[in-house]
């Protein structure tokens, strides 16, 4: 594997390491998410673009629609957690409640 | 000359409504200047009918272009053959004593000048619809008549029951109207004209479609059985309205407009047997309607759409002929009858329910004579007006090839017209009075008794006068049986004996709970009660649950999101057992993915 592989795939990594081992706010483990994204993105498009398999080059733009979408929807979560609690500390997420 | 004539009568009509711009409008004379203006115009088309009468020559008058649409040229062109002829001095001569009479009734009326307009407006539409050349020009005086019958039936606008009424008179001619344009439609599009000469000589062979739709038209227009609750709710009216419109003019549009296409309908059996059918079903079930009313000007209301079915059976037998004859005889004596009772009610101080009256053989013997002499025609008294026609309709309608049902219906109902007739005479005029003491009975004003005994000659001699002088048309039936010829007289007669007996024995008995017929007929046999309220209410909470149920409530909110939302939190409820550990769940997770890269070496 080449270098820039690899500096993506670290990032990539570093996101995911940084998603699932939070502290305290669930905003960080959302920013993580984003940085996921992001490089899987980059991935795609240096991919596509250097093999020049142009028909794939849609594919790292309709990963970034859906990208937006869950974002969108992960803030409505937050936003509704901290309607409730003021902020979004983790540990006030242990009161089920349907 | 003959043309000319026509015309100038035609156009005297109009005068007053145009003067209505001037000052003449606002005197108070000018009630008395229409009533002279149409006796003028009655005696100027006289004389164009005679000249007709002497030489049998039929005009058509075809004088402006209106427009051409492509293939289509639209002029307004009169036709004056045997049927406008005669009917337009009959009609004249009816509007003359009907407006003399109003010239009473409505004396006290603020808006007096306004009601002539509106009768003179009234009088000019059916005069052109009488004399229409192409189905344009008819369709004008239609729709024409419909307006002004809905203007006159609501004149007493204060009153709920005459805007209900009106209203009413206006939906059921519309849905008469519908089948009027479909018939225009077909023969725009296979005819390629609206003249009725066109029409006729081009013959087209399946006319089943028009001709349904001009019998539609008929039946709005003329009350029959499924577009007849109108009719005795336009009594809401005053009483010349009811004497002009509901009995002599404007609900023999129907019947004219089928005399109209006979050419047509002489050859298709089938529009004639639904014709037959159509009027015996009418006839019969406004008489039985009639028998229980308590209103005397509804009574003569179902008489007239029971002799209005009769109209259409005659058609149905194919003699368009002796239809227009009945036209022409029954308009006499079902004015005078409304103009009578016109009489009565005025006198007993606004009061139309029979049960109250009584006793006014004594006190008012010319209202009396005319009544009974106009019942009498009504029923076919040998040699008074209605014989004429009557007789020879029920003649015909036995000796023909016809169903036999249709007629057995016609002739019941035959009988429940002396039946009802007598109805009328015994709780009005026999007895002892029920009504207040403190009367004001008069008859004392000429304006009144000159306009009944103007109809009251005319319904003794008008049918011998016309049928004498009009020429041979479709030839009567000559031969038939001794029993065959006495039925319509026995039948009647029987009706009568019946009637007089019946009221006789119980006019002192106790009133019952009423029966389930008795309801049946006093209800005017539930039609309005279940038409006027199933249908709308039907259509509009169908039309609400479709729109906004069907499609906005279920398909755009429910079928997805919100059963999703529901499905999802129901089984989160029942299946979840977990106590909100994220981070030891994603710690979890992380270690896993991590053993399992080292232990597998994924990346070889």
């Amino acid at each position: 594997m080449s270098l820039v592989h690899i500096n993506i795939f670290l990032a990539f990594t570093v996101s995911l390491v940084g998603l699932l081992m939070y502290r305290s706010h669930l905003m960080s483990s959302l920013l993580c998410l984003e940085g996921m994204m992001l490089s899987l993105f980059v991935m795609a498009t240096m991919t596509v673009l250097n093999t020049h398999f142009t028909l794939a080059s849609m594919m790292p733009i309709i990963l970034l629609v859906f990208a937006a979408c869950e974002a969108a929807l992960g803030l409505s979560l937050l936003v509704m957690v901290s309607n409730t609690y003021g902020v979004d500390h983790v540990q006030n997420l242990n009161l089920l409640q349907c | 000359m003959f043309s000319s004539l026509m015309l100038v009568s035609l156009l005297m009509l109009t005068l007053p409504i145009m003067s209505s711009i001037f000052n003449t409008y606002k005197n108070s004379t000018f009630p008395h200047h229409v009533k002279n203006t149409i006796s003028y115009a009655f005696i100027t088309s006289l004389i164009p009918t005679m000249m007709f009468i002497h030489s049998g020559q039929e005009t058509i008058i075809s004088n402006w272009h209106w427009m051409t649409m492509q293939t289509l040229k639209l002029s307004l062109s009169f036709k004056l053959d045997y049927f406008s002829m005669i009917f337009v001095p009959v009609a004249l001569f009816v509007t003359w004593s009907i407006m003399e009479f109003s010239l009473w009734y409505m004396h006290s009326d603020p808006y007096i000048t306004r009601f002539f307009k509106y009768l003179l407006t009234f009088l000019i539409t059916m005069m052109i619809l009488v004399t229409a050349n192409n189905l344009f020009q008819l369709f004008i005086g239609w729709e024409g008549v419909g307006i002004m019958s809905f203007l006159l039936i609501g004149w007493w606008y204060g009153r709920t029951d005459a805007n209900t009424a009106a209203l009413q008179a206006i939906l059921y001619n519309r849905i008469g109207d519908i089948g009027f344009i479909m018939a225009m439609a077909w023969f725009l599009f296979n005819t390629n004209t609206w003249d009725l000469q066109q029409i006729f000589m081009l013959d087209p062979n399946l006319t089943n479609l028009p001709l349904l739709g001009l019998l539609l038209a008929a039946t709005g227009k003329s009350a029959q059985f499924g577009l007849h609750p109108w009719l005795p709710s336009a009594m809401e009216g005053p009483t010349p309205v009811s004497a002009l419109l509901h009995s002599s003019t404007m609900v023999v549009a129907g019947v004219f407009l089928l005399i109209r296409f006979h050419p047509l309908m002489e050859n298709n059996k089938t529009i004639q047997s639904l014709t037959l059918c159509l009027g015996a079903i009418t006839t019969l079930f406004t008489a039985i309607c009639a028998l229980t009313q308590n209103d005397i000007k509804k009574i003569i209301a179902f008489s007239t759409s029971s002799q209005l079915g009769l109209m259409i059976v005659t058609i149905g037998i194919n003699q368009p002929y002796l239809a227009f004859l009945h036209i022409c005889t029954h308009a006499f004596f079902k004015a005078m009858l409304f103009m009578c009772s016109g009489s009565i009610i005025h006198s007993l101080n606004d009061e139309q329910d029979i049960r109250k009256m009584g006793g006014l053989f004594n006190a008012m013997p010319f209202t009396t004579t005319s009544l009974i002499i106009g019942s009498l025609a009504l029923t076919g008294i040998p040699f008074l007006t209605g014989f004429y026609s009557k007789d020879l309709i029920i003649e015909t309608a036995n000796t023909s090839y016809t169903n036999a049902w249709a007629l057995l219906m016609t002739l019941i109902a035959t009988s429940l017209t002396a039946a009802y007739s007598t109805r009328i005479i015994f709780f009005a005029l026999l007895g002892q009075p029920r009504f207040l003491p403190l009367t004001s009975i008069n008859e004392n004003n000429p304006f009144l008794i000159n306009s009944i005994k103007r109809l009251l000659i005319g319904s003794i001699f008008a049918g011998f006068f016309i049928s004498n002088n009009i020429y041979p048309t479709t030839v009567p039936e000559m031969t038939m049986p001794t029993y065959m010829k006495l039925t319509a007289l026995a039948v009647t007669i029987l009706g009568f004996t019946l009637a007089l007996e019946l009221s006789l024995m119980t006019h002192n008995l106790k009133l019952e709970h009423s029966t389930s017929v008795f309801k049946f007929s006093n209800l005017l046999g539930y039609y309005p009660t279940i038409m006027h309220r199933l249908p709308p209410l039907a259509n509009l909470s169908m039309s609400q649950k479709s729109a906004s149920l069907l499609l906005d409530s279920i398909w755009l909110e429910n079928i997805l999101p919100k059963s999703i939302s529901q499905f999802q939190m129901k089984t989160s409820i029942l299946i979840s057992t977990q106590k909100g550990q994220i981070k030891l769940y994603f710690l979890s997770f992380l270690i896993t993915l991590t053993l399992s890269m080292l232990l597998f070496n994924l990346h070889e």
